[in-house]
């Protein structure tokens, strides 16, 4: 069996990844039961694949239903979590880069008036 | 300009003494303080902390892990209509009849549950007496 794309899935609509979830998950099932029953390695081999198709159908569930609040938060100051993306715990809790770059105004004035200077020897 | 009033001589002696703004204090009739109603705003979050709605974890594909073709098992089969899963242990009676109906096109009289040893919750599923158990067995791939 051929692991379903995620790209074919993203041209599907809400309704049909719904059902292509549920046809999915009742082949899993069958396959299970056959796992118990004693079946051909074929069939034992296409769990991991049926699996794997169920996750990618799910996340492009997912992705679609926050496709839709992605737009509305865009540029907005507050966004939702999930929107903002997960990344790490630590990660997040970093100063941003513009926090961390940030200068205090004499510091600044100092760079830029006196920047550091280079020179080269003419040949 | 207007003419001032005349100071009262007690009045200023009194806030001299005690202070311009003098709260009254209320009697307390009990021994014990309690505290007193404070103003309590409602919720408005700025932004949403779960914007879209996760999935149901416990659905009719997720509760019947696998079922049972023990010796043991296919005898309950035979003997008694019903047939033996493994069943995800958070899942209820109520659920597991629900979903088996649904899942296996049976009608259920009674689930009976346990917990195994090893953590895993048995459910032993009565079909009604119109539907054979081991027909039911053969169709869905137990036997």
């Amino acid at each position: 069996m051929v692991k379903v794309k995620a790209s074919e899935l993203r041209k599907k609509d809400q309704d049909q990844l719904k059902k292509q979830v549920e046809d999915l998950k009742n082949e899993l099932s069958t396959l299970k039961v056959a796992k118990v029953a004693g079946g051909a390695p074929a069939k034992l081999a296409k769990i991991k694949v049926v699996r794997k198709s169920i996750a990618t159908a799910l996340t492009v569930i997912h992705e679609k239903k926050l496709e839709k609040v992605r737009l509305d938060s865009k540029g907005k100051k507050y966004q939702p979590l999930d929107v903002r993306g997960k990344r790490t715990r630590a990660i997040r809790r970093r100063l941003t880069k513009k926090q961390e770059n940030k200068l205090v105004l004499r510091v600044l004035k100092r760079k830029q008036n006196f920047p550091q200077r280079r020179f080269a020897v003419a040949k | 300009m207007a003419a001032k009033a005349k100071p009262d001589a007690k009045k200023t002696g009194k806030v001299l003494k005690k202070g311009l703004h003098q709260r009254k204090h209320k009697k307390w009739t009990t021994v014990r303080f309690r505290r007193p109603e404070t103003k309590v705003l409602p919720r408005k979050p700025k932004y949403a902390r779960l914007s879209v709605a996760g999935k149901t974890r416990l659905d009719k594909f997720s509760t019947f892990l696998q079922p049972l073709a023990t010796e043991k098992a296919l005898k309950i089969i035979e003997t008694f209509n019903t047939l033996v899963f493994l069943v995800d242990p958070k899942s209820n009676k109520k659920q597991i009849k629900e979903f088996a109906e649904k899942l296996y096109n049976i009608k259920v009289t009674k689930v009976n549950t346990l917990i195994r040893p090893d953590g895993k919750k048995k459910a032993f599923i009565k079909i009604s007496p119109e539907y054979e158990g081991v027909d039911i067995a053969n169709k869905i791939g137990i036997i």
